[in-house]
């Protein structure tokens, strides 16, 4: 056969499958323009080589492990729509080898125009996001045309392994493929599903462990490592129940025999039995991308927006000065790191308000009824009754609070926060002290960098207590506190800490913190955070609508037949029409249901997750998680109702 | 008494963008007595599937009226016919027309449902019907479990279950092989023996030969027909079959009415 014949065939066959592979070849340019943008980010001199570098070389590696699975499950997908065509070709007389030719130059196509366009669109565009990385991180770099050679290196390297994992995936098809049974295959009928009672259960114990997890979980570390399994545990659990519950669940309305034969009742559920056999991990997929679109741009949105939120939480004062473990405590320690303090701020000129200084010691324990353990080896960091104990000196919390209150040696006060706290006394190293009250409120910040665990706040009658503890534990040792507020640029608020953090080196090494120095490495984390959310979540989307779409297409050929029988039967257009698209609702909108149901139940789990990176503002999650699910929405619908009309062109 | 009056059917079909005019239909006059059994017979082409889409409601002629039961079918608003169509109306296709999604048994309850009948309504009417056309012991499975004459009686007991006025079956052997062929016109002389009416276009001619009455439509008009009378199926089968051959050498033969 000529030459030119293949190249010929290869390329009037895509056109001729517009409608499948316009959609793919979209996908593919996406995926690579997503890819090389992340990529390209990544390895920006200009990035450097900090969080945001790691996180945006994360997100390659996430996008990169997703475009392969993505693009071969829709790959998979044309190749058998095009079963009976290449079946054709096969009794036309063509050779399993001269298939594989078509084929192979058909991916070829595919392949170098998708990478031709998305390299250019990737490298054309890569300026303009990362501009917009720039001004969500707030980091300031040069704007350089940057071009990598390395990046588009990546892209031909993985792009190219996932074009010739789909064409081996293909090959192996035809060398399948019976040309009869490929003709006549779809004459045969489909099957009625079986009810696949074990799946279900699994499902349905895989879902509830899952849930429950999600619902119970306390402690914010726990959380951390608990929340893997529960997603995994949710996604099979979703699977199963999509496959079999469904069935099992159509199967039990079915024989209800009153309710079973009505008119509405009678073709939807065996029109949903029907297609849930088909449809079940389609619409799985459409499922779980929902619930990872929602999540990552819920959390990341809110975390971007809260950002102010958490950096004040994580600082409570601009100022933030902490004696080290190793530095030693003396009774003249505070005056000495107080006077070095007022000297720096006098020269910086720099008033500062809310100064508040103070003595004390800080111990892990964990509590069991009143007891509280402090033995290091039994705390197990993820367990929720890890304790931070704040012992603070009376005369501190009197001068600070404006108070007078008086304790004997083995009184204390405690302020537990949100926990409740149960008893009247508390016990530590054998001692036992009781509560004489316990407060409701609190002024004194902490340096706690770890949100994630509760800080109780106990208040002895004076240094002498904590000394009989330092004698138990010489692990610890006491610190000083001292903070402040002060007003003025960042820069020179800067240039005052640093001046600060010098002068208390020699003496009393010091953590000197500010909101001001930290609020960069914040922006970059939020922002890298967000910038990496609204592209995982660009990419679950586009991958949402492809399979939004190819299940209508899929849908609408196998309904046509369907849809003609019915009308002949003695059913109106309209009647048809009307039960149809029940059902193509119902298919399509409980993926959204379900995801919307996991994202309810996630809520509570996610926000002990963000507590750890600070974020304890649950309105604005509850808000940002209801405005994503309702922008998300809309778009589901748009999306739907567009590739609905593909669907009904079909079917008329 | 005439159960369906066919009269001055014309159907023209215009092609999508109006460029030509396909004539399907010229002038077609015909009645069908109640209990009467009348098969259409004709070649590719000459207008027989276009006469039963008519017939059967799902296309309009050009000009020209069916009468079922003096009711005008032509003029039914589209909003009735579905329901007409299912209580007068019984259809057998044939490529059975069987959902795969429904049991043989819903199959059959389909239009039952579709009309809103209640369950213990429909299992009394079913028991008989099944009996009859010895289909008891596959109602249970699905269409693709069971031979292609299993599959033809399902789809005549759907037909059948609305007690239509008429019934009407479009080339109802055409997917069958000899034997379910023969079970499946011994069926129709028996429902027919009991009453009700059926008209079945076909190209077989033993088919027709198990009619009352054959017509012959060429052209788009009923060129001919044929009383079977009192002739065996094997004397009407010759002379069905030299009508064919008459028709298609285009040399007119009277033949004695």
């Amino acid at each position: 056969m000529n030459h030119s014949f293949y190249f010929k065939l290869a390329a009037t066959n895509i056109k001729k499958n517009s409608k499948t592979y316009f959609p793919y070849i979209l996908t593919c340019i996406g995926t690579i323009i997503v890819f090389y943008i992340m990529h390209a980010l990544s390895i920006n001199p200009q990035v450097g080589d900090g969080s945001l570098a790691l996180m945006l070389s994360f997100g390659t590696q996430v996008i990169a492990i997703f475009s392969i699975i993505f693009l071969f499950y829709t790959n998979s997908f044309l190749i058998k729509r095009r079963k009976k065509e290449l079946g054709l070709y096969n009794i036309l007389g063509m050779e399993k080898k001269h298939i594989a030719k078509v084929l192979s130059l058909e991916t070829i196509y595919v392949a170098v125009f998708s990478l031709i366009v998305g390299l250019l669109s990737g490298i054309l565009t890569s300026k303009l996001m990362f501009l917009l990385l720039l001004k969500i991180t707030h980091f300031s770099a040069q704007m350089d045309f940057y071009f990598s050679i390395s990046s588009v290196t990546a892209v031909l390297v993985v792009f190219g392994f996932i074009f010739a994992v789909t064409l081996l995936n293909n090959l192996h098809q035809i060398h399948l493929a019976n040309p009869i049974e490929l003709l006549n295959g779809s004459q045969t009928g489909e099957k009625e599903p079986k009810t696949k009672w074990l799946l279900a259960v699994i499902g349905f114990i895989c879902l509830g462990i899952g849930y429950y997890i999600a619902l119970t979980t306390e402690s914010p570390l726990a959380a951390m490592g608990l929340f893997f399994i529960a997603v995994i545990l949710v996604i099979i659990g979703t699977y199963s129940l999509f496959i079999a519950g469904s069935v099992a669940f159509l199967k039990k309305l079915r024989n209800n025999k009153y309710f079973y034969y009505k008119p509405k009742n009678f073709l939807n559920i065996s029109g949903l039995i029907y297609r849930m056999k088909q449809n079940a991990v389609g619409l799985a997929n459409i499922c779980i991308l929902s619930t990872g679109v929602l999540i990552v741009l819920s959390t990341t949105v809110s975390m971007y927006i809260g950002q102010k939120d958490v950096i004040r939480t994580r600082y409570p004062q601009n100022v933030m000065i902490s004696t080290m473990d190793t530095t030693p405590y003396s009774e003249k320690a505070p005056d000495n790191i107080k006077y070095i303090v007022d000297t720096k701020l006098q020269e910086y000129k720099f008033t500062a308000d809310n100064m508040i200084d103070y003595t004390y010691l800080t111990i892990a324990a964990e509590e069991s009824g009143y007891v509280f353990s402090v033995d290091s080896s039994n705390i197990v960091d993820s367990s929720s009754n890890v304790r931070h104990l704040y012992f603070i000196l009376l005369d501190d919390y009197n001068r600070i609070e404006h108070k007078s209150q008086t304790l004997d040696e083995n009184e204390v006060l405690l302020f537990t926060g949100n926990q409740k706290y149960g008893y009247e006394s508390l016990e530590i190293i054998n001692k036992k002290y009781s509560i004489k009250e316990k407060l409701d409120s609190i002024n004194i910040p902490t340096t706690n960098t770890n949100s994630a665990i509760t800080c109780y706040y106990i208040i002895v009658k004076d240094i002498a207590v904590l000394n009989t503890f330092d004698k138990e534990l010489p692990t610890q040792s006491l610190h000083y506190y001292i903070g402040f507020d002060i007003d003025g640029s960042e820069e020179d608020i800067i240039s005052l800490t640093n001046s600060i953090d010098i002068s208390l080196t020699e003496n009393y090494p010091s953590l000197v913190e500010s909101a001001a120095k930290a609020k960069s490495t914040f922006y970059a984390l939020y922002g890298g955070l967000l910038f990496l959310g609204i592209f995982i979540g660009a990419l679950f989307i586009m991958a949402t609508v492809l399979i939004i779409y190819y299940k209508q297409i899929s849908e609408g050929y196998d309904d046509k037949e369907r849809f003609t029988i019915m009308k002949q039967v003695g059913m109106s257009t309209d009647e048809v029409k009307k039960t149809i698209h029940s059902q193509v609702l119902m298919v399509f909108f409980i993926p959204l249901i379900a995801a919307v149901i996991h994202i309810a139940v996630a809520f509570q789990i996610m926000t002990k997750l963000l507590a750890v990176l600070y974020l304890t503002n649950i309105f604005l999650f509850a808000l940002c998680t209801l405005g994503t699910i309702a922008i998300f929405t809309i778009f589901y619908a748009i999306v739907y109702s567009l590739t609905a009309r593909v669907y009904y062109k079909i079917v008329n | 008494m005439p159960i369906l009056q066919v009269n001055n059917l014309k159907k023209i079909y215009t092609t999508r963008f109006g460029g030509s005019h396909v004539q399907a239909l010229t002038n077609v006059c015909f009645s069908v007595d109640a209990g009467e059994y009348v098969a259409i017979m004709g070649e590719s082409g000459s207008g027989k599937t276009t006469l039963l889409n008519i017939l059967a409601s799902l296309d309009k002629p050009t000009t020209g009226e069916v009468l079922l039961n003096h009711k005008n079918i032509v003029s039914i608003s589209e909003k009735e016919i579905s329901a007409f169509r299912r209580t007068n109306l019984g259809f057998v296709f044939q490529n059975f027309n069987l959902l795969d999604t429904f049991s043989i048994q819903d199959n059959i309850f389909l239009p039952l449902v579709l009309s809103n009948t209640p369950y213990d309504n429909m299992i009394k009417r079913l028991e008989p019907i099944s009996i009859q056309l010895g289909i008891t012991d596959i109602l249970k499975k699905y269409p693709y479990e069971v031979s292609g004459g299993q599959k033809q009686r399902a789809a005549v007991a759907r037909a059948l279950i609305t007690n239509p006025q008429i019934i009407l079956a479009d080339e109802p052997t055409g997917a069958l092989d000899s034997r379910a062929s023969d079970q499946l016109l011994r069926l129709f002389s028996e429902i027919n023996h009991r009453g009700q009416t059926i008209l079945m276009v076909t190209h077989s001619i033993k088919a027709a030969s198990n009619a009352n009455r054959v017509l012959f439509i060429k052209d788009g008009e009923v060129f001919h027909q044929l009383y079977k009378g009192s002739m065996s199926d094997d004397a009407m089968y010759q002379k069905i079959s030299d009508t064919l051959t008459t028709i298609a050498t285009g040399s007119v033969k009277e033949v004695s009415k």
